[in-house]
């Protein structure tokens, strides 16, 4: 029997705040990190976008000027979870990073402080790495949109393998830089108005950044959640667009649930980047897989996607919602605008269950939740978190 | 953590402009020719029809012909068969380009064709197109080689029943170097798949 | 027109890589999607940047696109219509 992984512990960074359980109350108040972004460093034109501001975090943390804007917030976020949940520095705690564009901005700003070599991932892995003196040299994933997500999963199979690993600290980030817009653009793929996934009238996404992070252990801690099960497919269809039977996404579901022993679930937080074909994906793999009933929820209409730190992000923002027994509503949604109509949680339908007021829909504590990723390259992921 | 029975059914190594498969010469171009002129000459020596290769990045096109001589030595692969890529520049070669059309004085245009590919595991995705693989796909991005990560976590998945086996490995690919170190492990071959052995494949001196 | 065909021709081998094509292959009437040339969305978005860098045409729906890009021949009549 292998050792079952825990999550003990999370940290966020976010336009909306320092901290997970900041992060949770304001999504709890409706409040989004998406705003009119007009900054001629980034595109052109106007976008709209969820990006942190500087001011938040500047003075936190000591020699900022040796450090990339990305790398002062990871930074940032670590120093947190290290100082919160007294992470050991030593061999027994693994480290694992997720970005799937690190410093890149670095490739295409003018002046810089910084030697070429910074743009390259084991750089930036290694200079975080001597910051905090892990004696581990990082793990480094970049594997588009499913990064975050599935760091956790790597994570979780290095605990599960070596008696010598305990602990492992997973963080993943992205920043928004012109290289990213410039890219997203010319894709179509961005919205000129707050994003609205799974809606009938969505236009696109938007960009975000974040840094999130979980902190694993193989000893469950008070309030700790279980990894039930994992399951990564490839669509093996096209290299940008989602397939249109979401096969990788409903191999992926089917897998995780499998090995979790097919939990009910209470919700699913998705991927919902908003544009057309990835929720539209995302209804049929679903569809597919007997969970259309379940509520379903994507952040993106809060924190925009934030690419690399997205999975992460959005697993911290689940189990805080199990935590609390209460949903999050789907931001951006009115209209069912899928081919399989899904059951997407609005505000009535989080005050029901955090109320618990009307006689029929008692309160229910939340137990388990599916989270789900997709990503380019045809990649995707399915996790079960259960509270243990 | 080398006692568990798992072998090299086949292994590729692309690097100085030569390519070998299980140890034995495939093609060598002069050193002066420019990476994608050995990468198409590797193309067209394959014989195939596969017009997507030439829209592929230098990366893709490389690991796409270790894996298609891989499949020749050892697949069919089952569908379950799954990558684990690694490598130090990620997808540093289309990041590059990308950046400079962005940067153009002129006419600052991105090209979605080299977007795309700024991304590592696109390779991924063409190889799971290719040869039709609906498995897990992880790229790792480390300062080198590192068999002593690799070996075991490949092994752990096996152990699990996540794959059937996995095609693993370098695939290191930038403007003035090519140095990709792929190996398909499973139950079958004769090259045990330790960490001893991967260091020596990699270093060209073991022959199947 | 067969002087910007022809020039399209060109283009579209180069921008969208299609190595084993020379200009004579294509035909102004063969369908660039589909079971004509196979091309796929990431061509139609490459095809939208050609136009907006080589004739400085914004297409603002892409919908339009799908007419736009059926042939060679119906690229070049779009071309005639609206550039500058």
């Amino acid at each position: 029997m292998k050792a079952d992984v825990f999550v003990v512990g999370d940290q966020l960074v976010t336009p909306l705040g320092i901290g997970s359980a900041t992060n949770f109350v304001q999504l709890l108040d409706g409040r989004t990190a998406i705003k009119p972004v007009a900054d001629t460093q980034l595109s052109g034109h106007r976008i709209h976008a969820a990006r942190i501001d500087e001011q938040a975090w500047l003075n936190k943390i000591s020699r900022p000027q040796r450090f990339t804007r990305l790398e002062q917030l990871f930074i940032l976020s670590l120093q947190a979870m290290i100082d919160e949940y007294r992470i050991p520095l030593d061999r027994s705690t693994l480290v694992l990073l997720s970005t799937t564009k690190g410093n890149v901005a670095l490739l295409h700003r003018a002046s810089t402080a910084f030697p070429p070599a910074r743009v390259h991932l084991p750089v930036m892995a290694d200079e975080l790495q001597g910051y905090f003196g892990f004696e581990n040299r990082f793990v480094t994933i970049s594997n588009a949109c499913i990064s975050g997500a599935l760091a956790i999963s790597v994570a979780r199979q290095l605990l599960r393998h070596h008696d010598g690993y305990q602990q492992a600290v997973v963080i993943g980030g992205d920043e928004i830089s012109r290289f990213i817009v410039s890219g997203f653009d010319a894709f179509q793929a961005l919205a000129d108005e707050p994003c609205r996934p799974f809606d009938r009238d969505r236009k696109g996404l938007n960009l975000g950044e974040a840094i999130a992070g979980v902190y694993l252990s193989k000893t469950p801690a008070r309030d700790a959640v279980r990894i039930m099960g994992v399951g990564s497919y490839n669509d093996a269809n096209h290299i940008s667009g989602p397939s249109r039977t979401g096969e990788g996404l409903y191999r992926s579901i089917a897998e995780a649930m499998r090995e979790a022993g097919a939990p009910p679930l209470d919700f699913i937080s998705a991927h919902g980047t908003a544009t057309r074909y990835n929720d539209e994906m995302e209804s049929i793999a679903l569809q597919r897989c007997g969970l259309s009933a379940v509520p379903v929820h994507s952040l993106k209409g809060y924190y925009g996607h934030t690419l690399g730190a997205s999975g992460l992000l959005e697993t911290v923002l689940g189990i805080h919602s199990l935590k609390n027994n209460r949903l999050i509503p789907s931001k951006g949604f009115m209209h069912q605008g899928t081919s399989q109509a899904l059951n997407i949680i609005t505000a009535d339908h989080g005050d029901t269950v955090k109320t618990g007021k009307q006689p029929d829909a008692p309160a229910q504590p939340l137990r388990t939740f599916l989270k789900t990723a997709s990503g380019f390259g045809g990649c995707n992921i399915a996790t079960v978190f259960q509270k243990a | 953590m080398d006692r568990h029975p798992y072998f090299i059914q086949s292994y590729c190594i692309i690097r100085n402009h030569t390519i070998a498969i299980n140890g034995h010469p495939y093609l060598a171009v002069e050193h002066t020719a420019p990476l994608h002129d050995f990468l198409r000459a590797a193309y067209r020596q394959l014989g195939i029809d596969y017009p997507k290769f030439y829209k592929m990045d230098g990366l893709c096109k490389a690991i796409f012909i270790a894996v298609e001589l891989m499949a020749r030595a050892s697949g069919p692969f089952e569908n379950d068969t799954a990558l684990v890529f690694s490598n130090y520049s990620s997808s540093h070669l289309s990041d590059s380009k990308h950046a400079q059309d962005i940067s153009d004085e002129a006419n600052p245009v991105a090209s979605p064709a080299t977007f795309v590919y700024t991304l590592p595991n696109i390779a991924m995705g063409e190889i799971s197109i290719r040869h039709q693989l609906h498995s897990e796909n992880v790229f790792f991005i480390f300062d080198s080689y590192l068999p002593e990560f690799l070996v075991p976590y490949s092994h752990a998945m096996l152990d699990d029943g996540k794959a059937s086996s996995i095609i693993s490995g370098w695939t290191e690919v930038t403007a003035k170097r090519c140095d990709v170190f792929l190996y398909h492990v499973g139950q079958a071959g004769h090259i045990p798949c330790t960490v001893e052995h991967m260091k020596r494949l990699y270093q060209g001196q073991e022959r199947k | 027109m067969s002087e910007l065909t022809q020039e399209l021709k060109a283009k579209i081998i180069t921008q969208l890589n299609l190595e084993d094509l020379t200009v004579d292959d294509l035909d102004d009437n063969t369908p660039l999607f589909g079971d004509g040339l196979g091309l796929d969305s990431i061509d139609a978005l490459e095809l939208i940047v050609m136009l907006d860098k080589g004739y400085g045409i914004k297409l603002a729906d892409p919908k339009e696109g799908r007419k736009v890009f059926e042939t060679i021949q119906t690229m070049a009549d779009f071309i005639e219509a609206n550039r500058k």
